[in-house]
């Protein structure tokens, strides 16, 4: 079908409609945004990581801490209930900030992010590096500022860093016409999520891969 | 039970990941990117583990998608514990796929799970007749 080829942005919305209904079934934080002014919408989610500092080993004391609690239950948790003997000294809770965003001279979708601590201090691209999964370094590293950009949002207007989208198109055709040679419709923001997701911290629930793909 | 057992002597094992100890690559690899030290559960020295031993191995079902050569052999029984990116790091070496390359696998064809996702963990969840059916697909992904 000829609409199939051509990533609109009522397709975007519509994928991105189908991919919030899951979010909330699974309680993953997802949420659609419009801009006041216009037709304009995206996807955002905050999380909260912790920022690894050094690794160093305290008898009797803990920084242990998981991802996604509320960051005040987190800081408060007292040191005698734990027997982890190691911390990470100089650790820090991050707050995570993911948006899809359709982009019109591409015609694909678009993964803007932005770190910063609990007090606003923005992470820096550097900062964000150390926390990519290690699979990924070793080919982002060969041209890594033609791949991670510092952009304005474009609603919000404030620097973001920006996956390229130059290459999506790429690895999401034969994703694509492999479904459609079996009947399968397939779920573009789900799909292209799960793959663009993990290297800068995002990493689907595996749920939503059943919604990735389906009988058409 | 019978019929997966034929099934696993037929399957090829799946060489034991060698970054597992932190010894570094058994082979030369140009660019190989370290994976984070995985947990507890996922150190294989795996050498001898019997053909039968359903328990520990899932048989993966390896399918080619668009352009990505197609692996001469597609079955293969690998450790539950072994992680996506373990697996992706195989196939890259068995294709020769070049540093610049970046290899995806799917589950339901359209999804690519986490690089620290499990194995076992993908076949509880998609796996059918015995096996786990991913699709790969090779890629200039990046920049």
């Amino acid at each position: 079908m000829e609409e199939d080829e051509f990533f609109g942005e009522k397709t975007f919305q519509h994928f991105c409609a189908e991919f919030i209904k899951h979010s909330q079934q699974i309680s993953d934080g997802w949420e659609w945004r419009t801009s006041k002014d216009c037709s304009e919408g995206y996807m955002c989610k905050t999380q909260f990581q912790m920022k690894p500092g050094t690794l160093v080993s305290h008898p009797g004391t803990s920084a242990h801490v998981q991802t996604c609690l509320p960051v005040e239950e987190a800081l408060e948790l007292p040191p005698d209930d734990f027997e982890v003997t190691e911390t990470t000294a100089g650790s820090e809770v991050v707050k995570y900030e993911y948006h899809v965003l359709y982009s019109c001279s591409y015609q694909v979708p678009v993964l803007y992010f932005r770190a910063s601590f609990l007090d606003g201090r923005p992470l820096a691209l550097k900062d964000i590096w150390e926390g990519i999964h290690e699979c990924y370094k070793s080919q982002l590293l060969q041209e890594p500022w033609d791949t991670i950009t510092q952009q304005e949002h474009p609603v919000l207007g404030q620097p973001f860093f920006v996956l390229h989208p130059c290459k999506t198109n790429e690895f999401m055709t034969p994703v694509l016409e492999n479904s459609r040679k079996i009947n399968r419709s397939v779920n573009y923001i789900t799909s292209w999520l799960s793959i663009v997701g993990p290297v800068v911290g995002l990493n689907l629930p595996l749920s939503y891969a059943r919604t990735a793909s389906q009988d058409e | 039970l019978s019929k997966m057992a034929e099934e696993s002597e037929s399957a090829l094992q799946l060489p034991p990941s060698t970054a597992a100890e932190g010894e570094g690559p058994t082979e030369v690899s140009p660019e190989t990117a370290t994976p984070d030290p995985p947990s507890s559960a996922a150190v294989s020295p795996g050498t001898e583990e019997p053909a039968g031993d359903t328990k520990k191995k899932i048989d993966v079902l390896l399918k080619a998608v668009g352009d990505t050569p197609i692996m001469k052999t597609k079955k293969w029984a690998v450790e539950r514990t072994r992680t996506i990116q373990g697996l992706i790091d195989f196939i890259k070496k068995f294709l020769k796929l070049v540093a610049s390359e970046q290899l995806f696998i799917y589950v339901n064809q359209s999804f690519a799970p986490s690089p620290d996702q499990e194995v076992g963990t993908l076949y509880e969840c998609f796996g059918s007749d015995g096996k786990l059916v991913l699709h790969y697909c090779k890629s200039q992904a990046w920049g």
